[in-house]
């Protein structure tokens, strides 16, 4: 009940009660007076009543203000003073009570802070203890989480009933739309943990998957994994991978399945185009070898045929011999030109290359190789292992050449390459000797590899040559050349550097205990749901007139708040934005130009809301906005709606405010980014995730009892 | 009267050998270098035998074999496939189209002209 209403019931009771005792007394009073005496009385009343009235009057204003007092100092205080502390003790260690009413109110308070300062000081202490002794197993976790997330493969654990558990980044680049909606596409799908697989992968190819695996179990084989091909939406073919997992507690059961998921679409595109070279080159083959053969065998049959005709098959002979030898060439150009294609390369810096082959050169060879500093840092993209062996291969053959064992190293970026000199004092090198070099297969002690120095450096579109080296004094050199990259392709992708607390929200095992989601989600208990917490920004404040221009939304997923899961579309209002609105928003029109417009970006959110609880700050707003655009949309929004506002309404009846950021003060919660769409939803996620263990010690427990909860607030009475 | 056989390839360093056995082996050797110019020359006169490359411009051997066969009184011409290809699947489809049989390059005389007679008694 809201304080003004507590206060009329308050004062209404308590002038009845006192009314009544004063009605009962007169009562008896009367029946011990005699009639004269009654008489006596009734005559003053009547000669006195204006002094009678106005004292009663009084009496009963004096008694409404004393009321009032004891109310608003001390009951009111006290139920404010109870809501708090149970926000102390239960989400937010943090808050501290208002010292508000009278003295010994303001006494308790102080009390009760000073309590909450040692409470809070306790529980980070423990906090401490239990996070050193958690430290340990959480960073192996987060490390293997970590490390699945940067795997090249796509990973995916669901639970039986197909609720995905865990996904990779990988996953998520293959199957879904990255969380975000694009272009506006209705039928793009997403990933994201306690969805089905089965929006992204076909039903019956996973069923079919399993049932492999069932009989596969039965016939005890070894390996139960069963594989089956899919097509991801941008047409890349995946070769996906199940395994099963099994129950703890039943292990002939399965308890849920892992889909590795790998792209064959390159490999399977290298196959066929080495069959192509291969049956190409077999047909050609065959076509020579069929002249050359049959026309070997008319002049070994005929021996006595005209010399035209012999000559004739003999120069066909000739020709095709020649042929044989153009084929084997081209073939030989053709597969070299796909090996280069797919040659192991990466990008790495140059400085870092250079610096390797250093060392190397110091340990290997005994060679002290000097590197001057870079100007500026450049990447190249190589097969390490091959470069530094060719580069190491120089190093000795010119140090067996030149009797030196000092080369300083110099490094020059041009606009397409880096130059590097390697030079030393003397006589330079002649271009002979290094063609010579060049057409050895490279060799160094035990190391090698069966191409030539000249192969290598054809493979990289590199180049090397004797050079003298420019600056004061002209030393001779030789000079490489090797391709640049630029840096954004440096780092390849995946990243590999993982980080233990860069821990992904990619997974929650606790999933793997939840039953699928139905229609029954009001006997559910509310810590289980999955919610979509949203928010909209508007042109205004009139459902009718307005029209929404950008959608904000995340996920809940068992307790968690999934910030990666996240849908973040402006939308194209199709009108004027109104100069006001923005002052709020900061949404400029320019931004919205060329954004969907809300008939595409309503299903779009509908898809990433399916089956699970909206919620949002004000939300009944947001739902008639929602609404007038249905039709024209051709979507409705059938989910449960829960409300920050009424829920702090709930738990917190005696609080005056109870705007988003009032709530989240009084929570505890820091907000950032507040005004847009998802900035506004991530703060009511926050805030809906800290009213839970509030709702449940007010014994709110299922969304039905937070829904019949919240209808009879008062905020609920206003209607959009 | 010889036997009349056509062969129908593009490639002259094989029909040159081939022409000079066929005639050394007293048939009447005629030459077409494409499908379309086969299926007019047994249209114009049928062969007794057809030695039939694959692989040819225009349309290939299998469709030129079914054109072949599809001509009037084209069911009694036997069709030989000189193929360059060498699969099973290639063989499969050539016999079903109507082949008599095929023989993959490269080829040894005797084993043509064997194929030849055997096809033509």
């Amino acid at each position: 009940m809201i304080p003004k209403n507590k206060f009329w019931w308050f004062a209404g009771v308590s002038i009845g009660l006192t009314g009544l005792f004063i009605s009962i007394l007169t009562v008896f009073f009367w029946r011990q007076l005699t009639p004269d005496e009654e008489r006596l009385l009734i005559d003053l009343f009547k000669h006195h009543f204006a002094y009678i009235f106005i004292a009663i009057f009084l009496l009963l204003t004096g008694f409404v203000f004393a009321l009032d007092g004891i109310f608003h100092n001390y009951i009111i205080p006290v139920s404010r003073l109870a809501e708090e502390v149970r926000v102390i003790h239960s989400v937010n260690p943090s808050h501290r009570v208002k010292t508000e009413g009278s003295r010994d109110i303001s006494r308790l308070a102080a009390i009760i802070n000073e309590g909450a300062e040692a409470f809070e000081a306790l529980r980070k202490n423990i906090g401490q203890k239990i996070q050193a002794a958690r430290a340990d197993s959480e960073e192996e976790k987060n490390l293997l989480a970590s490390f699945m997330s940067e795997l090249p493969e796509g990973v995916l654990i669901c639970n039986a009933d197909g609720r995905i558990l865990f996904y990779n980044k990988q996953a998520r680049n293959f199957l879904g739309p990255d969380g975000q909606a694009g272009g506006g596409d209705p039928s793009s799908r997403f990933i994201g943990l306690g969805r089905s697989i089965f929006s992204v992968i076909d039903e019956n190819l996973i069923l079919h998957a399993l049932d492999e695996i069932a009989e596969k179990f039965a016939r005890q084989e070894r390996n139960v994994a069963a594989y089956f091909a899919v097509v991801a939406p941008d047409g890349r073919l995946l070769r996906a991978e199940t395994v099963p997992i099994l129950n703890r507690d039943q292990p002939d059961q399965v308890g849920g399945f892992i889909l590795i998921l790998y792209d064959i679409t390159d490999s399977i595109e290298t196959e066929r185009r080495l069959d192509y070279l291969l049956q190409t080159l077999l047909r050609r083959i065959r076509a020579s070898l069929a002249g050359i053969r049959s026309g070997i065998e008319a002049i070994v049959e005929y021996p006595d045929m005209a010399p035209e005709k012999r000559s004739h098959l003999q120069r066909i002979i000739h020709e095709e011999a020649l042929r044989l030898g153009g084929v084997a060439n081209e073939t030989a150009a053709e597969y070299e030109r796909h090996m280069r294609m797919h040659w192991p390369v990466v990008a790495m810096p140059v400085a870092d290359l250079f610096e390797t082959i250093r060392r190397k050169a110091e340990e290997k060879l005994k060679l002290n190789l000097r590197l001057k500093p870079m100007k500026e840092p450049c990447w190249t993209k190589v097969d390490s292992y091959a470069i530094i062996l060719s580069v190491l291969y120089v190093l000795d053959h010119l140090s067996r050449e030149t009797g030196h064992r000092s080369f300083e190293c110099r490094f020059e970026k041009k606009p397409r390459y880096v130059q590097i000199d390697i030079s030393w004092e003397g006589r330079s090198l002649s271009i002979e000797t290094l063609r010579r070099w060049e057409a050895q297969p490279l060799l160094l002690e035990n190391e090698g590899i069966g191409l030539s120095l000249r192969e290598v450096m054809a493979h990289h579109d590199a180049q090397i040559w004797c050079a003298a080296c420019e600056g004061a004094e002209k030393r001779p050199s030789l000079r490489f050349f090797l391709p640049l990259v630029s840096k954004d392709c440096g780092p390849s992708q995946p990243s590999m550097r993982i980080r233990p607390d860069s821990r992904p929200e990619f997974f929650d095992f606790d999933l793997f205990n939840q039953p699928g989601q139905t229609p029954e989600l009001d006997q559910r208990p509310l810590k289980e749901l999955t919610y979509t917490v949203f928010d909209t920004e508007t042109t205004g404040l009139s459902p009718e007139t307005d029209e929404i221009i950008s959608i904000g939304a995340v996920r809940i997923v068992n307790g968690r708040l999934l910030r990666r899961e996240s849908f973040d579309q402006l939308v194209d209002p199709l009108r004027e934005v109104p100069y006001e609105s923005v002052k709020i928003h900061g949404i400029q029109p320019e931004m919205l130009k060329n954004k969907p417009a809300i008939h595409k970006v309503l299903p779009l959110f509908a898809k990433f809301a399916e089956e699970t609880v909206l919620v949002g700050h004000n939300v009944a707003f947001d739902m008639r906005m929602f609404q007038v655009k249905e039709a024209l949309a051709g979507t409705r929004f059938i989910n449960p709606v829960l409300d920050t506002l009424l829920l702090s309404a709930v738990v917190h009846p005696a609080q005056r405010k109870h705007t988003l950021e009032s709530i989240a003060e009084r929570l505890g919660i820091r907000i950032i980014g507040r005004h847009t769409a998802l900035g506004d939803a991530i703060c009511a996620g926050e805030v809906f995730l800290r009213l839970l263990p509030l709702l449940e010690k007010a014994g709110i427990r299922t969304l039905r009892e937070a829904v019949a909860a919240s209808r009879k607030t008062y905020y609920a009475r206003l209607k959009y | 009267m010889p036997h009349n056989i056509l062969i129908v390839d593009d490639e002259p360093n094989i029909v040159v050998p081939l022409q000079f056995l066929m005639e050394q082996k007293g048939y009447a050797v005629r030459v077409a270098t494409s499908g379309e110019e086969a299926v007019a020359a047994a249209a114009e006169q049928p062969p007794d035998l057809v030695l039939l490359d694959i692989m040819l411009p225009g349309i290939d051997g299998f469709e030129t074999c079914q054109r072949i066969r599809d001509l009037a009184g084209g069911d009694s011409i036997r069709i030989l496939f000189l193929t360059a290809m060498g699969q099973d699947m290639d063989m499969a489809k050539g016999l079903s189209l109507g082949a008599d049989d095929y023989i993959v390059k490269p080829f040894s005389n005797a084993d043509v002209v064997a194929r030849a007679r055997r096809l033509l008694t």
